[in-house]
């Protein structure tokens, strides 16, 4: 553990070039499993779709 | 609740005439790409056949033959092995292209068709919500981006400025940027 921070954020780099690079079938279970755990956290739902707040409307461009 | 069963069920609707080509975007199309970031839906793009004697394409078919095998409709979504999956008519340009360029992957021996890497970054770019520019940075921070190919869509899509424009605020010490 250290707190030297351009050596926190190179680890960070790291770590997710890791996660980039991992064979896609693992990096398709761990998307199910951050679906789950989303779930969860947004607590008990009627159904399984949750849906996503939609876009606040846009000035139209001239 | 997995989201190969959902690639094993699009294949079945290719193979079975049911939809002419498919292909996968959004979230779960730019994990093929990047680091997986939790997302709650698939998105799945087509060409939508139309019905014999109707100028109108419609999604039912789709949906019959789903439901044939037991998924449920829940909304504008049918939930596919536990996944909610919404099926997205590949009209405007840039959609078009991105579906008929789309890449085949093999994920266990279930082949799945995804979207390249720089169509993904291109229609983030286009879609420009903040979760979008957030997935651009991401790939151009990968370094998943084969920047020949990303500025020759984005010019052919008249997006070079909104590209600029992007650039001026969120890259402009970037050294990974795609010029």
């Amino acid at each position: 553990m250290s707190f030297d921070l351009p050596k926190m954020i190179e680890s960070k780099r790291a770590y997710r070039h890791k996660l980039a690079t991992l064979p896609i079938a693992e990096k398709l279970c761990i998307l199910d499993a951050l679906r789950g755990r989303e779930l969860a956290i947004r607590g008990s739902q009627p159904s399984s779709v949750v849906r996503e707040e939609p876009d606040p409307p846009r000035p139209s461009s001239p | 609740m997995k989201v190969q069963d959902v690639l094993v069920m699009l294949n079945q609707l290719e193979d079975n005439g049911i939809i002419a080509r498919y292909a996968i975007g959004g979230a779960v199309g730019a994990t093929f790409y990047l680091e997986p970031v939790s997302t709650l839906d698939v998105d799945v793009f087509i060409a939508f056949k139309s019905e014999r004697g109707s100028a109108l394409v419609s999604p039912l078919p789709i949906f019959d033959y789903l439901k044939q095998l037991g998924c449920k409709m829940e909304g504008e979504y049918i939930v596919i092995g536990g996944w909610p999956v919404q099926f997205l008519p590949a009209d405007p340009p840039l959609l078009a292209e991105a579906l008929a360029q789309a890449v085949e992957s093999d994920v266990e021996g279930t082949p799945a068709r995804v979207f390249t890497a720089e169509h993904l970054a291109a229609i983030a770019l286009q879609t420009g919500r903040a979760k979008d520019k957030a997935r651009l940075l991401q790939f151009i921070e990968t370094g998943a981006l084969d920047s020949e190919r990303f500025q020759a869509i984005i010019a052919r899509h008249e997006l070079v400025d909104v590209w600029k424009k992007f650039e001026r605020q969120l890259l402009s010490d970037d050294e990974n940027a795609p010029s």
